[in-house]
């Protein structure tokens, strides 16, 4: 079972996602946490950058990505479960948004 | 010897290569290594099959395939076969596609396996009787049936092909490759790229950064962006490696270029941008590479700093060239003390055309303006193409005689800019509504013929937006007189006819266009309002 900690910052993620993703021609893809983020076309790397800011500033962490591979974190999970790997703090997130 | 026997054409240094060197790693794509022989093997198959399917003598093959093994093995094999090559991207909408292959007039198209699932439509509305070779296919599974009108040779028709090491005689005049870039008609437009133009640039490049076999070298760009012309043959050239870069890596490659110790970097400057966001430029984090080449949109004064503090070692050059003038035509080299005081508006310059070009900045009547004073570049040289395909009212527009400046005629950029008494060349700006969208060239007048047909208005203004250091990084539209406006069906219609680099990530719907003293629809007035709506 996921725990909840993580369950809270994908859904952080999604909300997010779901709010400002491209609306060109997107409509029909389906936002799950498995959804690659960049190749459905939802982010570009502005939108990217811009998620990456927002969970930083939501979950009071740095998010360090130097030794990821770029596949592993533009699904919502991959990169929920590397906030959280760089998160110490270990807060909850279901009412900061 | 006369001229035509001696002539280098662009597969040359490729096969000169494989003779130098045919166990060394030419291509490593797909977690896949290549040598040079394998990699000439799999290219002379596919020169097999164009030549003996070669019945119109067309000059040209198109290719719709994206970065792949299969991708990079065609563009050799039909440059070995002796054709010009004409790239389509499997990303983009199919009706732009099917526009690019129906101007191309392209008999033969190649397909990779990334492009299997457009294909059947892209076969239903083609125009004329296509043969398509499938070397990712075993066989033709039910094509023949279903498109009866067209001619299939999947792998196993294909047989094992002759060494073209001594290949068809290359006409210099003959085209290289065909690519299209954006129209203000609404129509891509063709250009055309001579054998002879792709070699001036080569000797120059390969000579100025002294490329050698032990380079590595990144591969960044689309096929159908000529600065990957670049990438693949300035390393083949020498005896390089290509490392083709994983489309999830394009945006932030930082951990590519440092697992594959590149040496070569080659990438538009808002590469730098995105992984600086990310923190993932510290200094000292690419110790390999040797040299970092930016161009397709201005550099920034601050992210030439920022790369140049993360590649230490390597010398950072600003490039700078239309699609017209064969991939790049002048350089500015990035000096940490030197160059902060000599950019404008904070931009780097473009710096000096490449030696045995020619430039000259003009005015309205396109006479020369002296020094100092802002004007239009035109070009001209043996990079420099003579006009577009099939388009000689396009042609006579843009390639014209100047004043005193001889018979040749002068590639009108429509790009602004100033020279000093050095002769460093400072870019201000178009003198038209062409804009860079990351990296790749728009007309947002074509932008804008599309929203016209899908809002049913003709008040229509689309504006590149956001803006950061000098780059765009999309489009957003406004759009007047059109009530009902459905969004998402507008929007959808774009993006079935244009590239997603041209759709507007935004509307807004006014009630009518803000006017200039002029009675002009004020564009500056528009950018006021997004800069409103950023803070």
């Amino acid at each position: 079972m996921k725990p909840q900690l993580e369950i809270e910052v994908v859904d952080l993620v999604v909300g997010w996602v779901k709010k400002n993703m491209q609306t060109n021609g997107n409509g029909h893809v389906e936002l799950t946490e498995n959804t690659d983020l960049m190749e459905s076309g939802l982010l570009d790397s502005i939108g990217f950058v811009e998620l990456i800011v927002f969970m930083e500033s939501q979950m009071a962490c740095n998010i360090d990505l130097t030794d990821v591979d770029p596949g592993e974190f533009t699904t919502v999970q991959g990169l929920c479960r590397i906030a959280l790997r760089n998160d110490q703090a270990g807060k909850t997130y279901a009412s900061s948004h | 010897m006369t001229e035509s026997t001696t002539f280098r054409g662009l597969i040359d240094g490729f096969v000169e290569s494989v003779n130098r060197f045919p166990a060394r790693e030419a291509l490593v794509v797909d977690g896949e290594r290549l040598s040079y022989l394998a990699l000439q093997r799999l290219a002379d198959k596919i020169a097999s099959a164009v030549l003996q399917h070669s019945e119109d003598m067309s000059p040209l093959v198109a290719l719709l395939a994206h970065r792949s093994k299969t991708a990079y093995a065609s563009i050799l094999g039909i440059l070995s076969a002796g054709k010009g090559y004409v790239p389509l991207n499997p990303k983009f909408p199919l009706e732009r596609t099917r526009s690019m292959l129906a101007l191309s007039g392209c008999r033969i198209l190649i397909v990779g396996k990334e492009a299997f699932q457009q294909l059947p439509k892209l076969l239903i509305d083609a125009g004329r009787p296509l043969t398509v070779i499938l070397p990712d296919a075993f066989d033709e599974g039910g094509l023949s049936s279903d498109f009866p009108q067209h001619q299939f040779v999947p792998s196993k028709k294909m047989a094992d092909g002759d060494t073209f090491s001594s290949g068809p005689k290359i006409n210099p005049t003959g085209i290289a490759y065909l690519l299209f870039t954006s129209g203000s008609t609404g129509q891509p437009k063709g250009v055309p790229i001579p054998q002879s133009s792709v070699r001036s640039y080569l000797q120059y490049v390969c000579d100025r950064y002294d490329v050698n076999e032990t380079d590595r070298f990144s591969q960044e760009f689309d096929l159908t962006f000529d600065l990957s012309v670049h990438d693949m043959f300035v390393c083949w050239e020498r005896g390089a490696c290509l490392f083709s870069v994983p489309e999830k890596s394009v945006m932030a490659p930082a951990k590519f270029i440092r697992e594959h110790q590149l040496t070569m970097w080659f990438s538009v400057p808002s590469v730098i941008g995105v992984l600086a966001k990310m923190r993932l430029l510290s200094p000292g984090c690419f110790p390999s590479l040797r040299y970092s080449l930016f161009c397709g949109e201005p550099l920034s004064a601050a992210y030439a700093q920022r790369w140049q503090e993360a590649a230490p070692n390597s010398i950072l050059e600003n490039l700078y060239g239309p699609t017209e003038a064969t991939i790049a035509i002048s350089h500015y080299r990035w000096n940490k003390t030197r160059s902060p005081e000599e950019c404008v508006n904070g931009i780097v310059p473009i710096g000096w055309i490449f030696d045995g070009q020619a430039c000259s900045v003009t005015d309205a009547n396109r006479k020369a303006v002296p020094v100092g004073v802002r004007g239009e570049l035109c070009l001209c040289g043996s990079q420099v193409t003579t006009g577009y395909w099939n388009e000689p009212a396009r042609t006579q527009e843009q390639f014209v005689q100047l004043p005193g400046a001889g018979e040749s005629p002068w590639y009108r950029t429509g790009d602004m800019v100033q020279q000093d008494a050095d002769g460093c060349l400072y870019y201000l700006g178009r003198v038209d509504h062409q804009v860079k969208i990351r990296g790749y060239r728009v007309e947002l007048q074509e932008i804008e013929a599309v929203l016209r047909r899908a809002c049913g208005t003709e008040q229509v203004i689309s504006i590149a937006w956001p803006v950061e250091n000098g780059s765009a990084d999309g489009v957003v539209a406004f759009v007047s007189g059109a009530n009902d406006l459905d969004h998402d069906r507008v929007l959808d219609h774009c993006s079935r006819v244009l590239p997603g680099y041209m759709v507007p990530r935004k509307l807004y719907l006014c009630d009518e266009m803000p006017l200039n003293a002029n009675g002009k629809i004020d564009r500056a007035r528009l950018v006021c309002i997004l800069k409103g709506e950023e803070k």
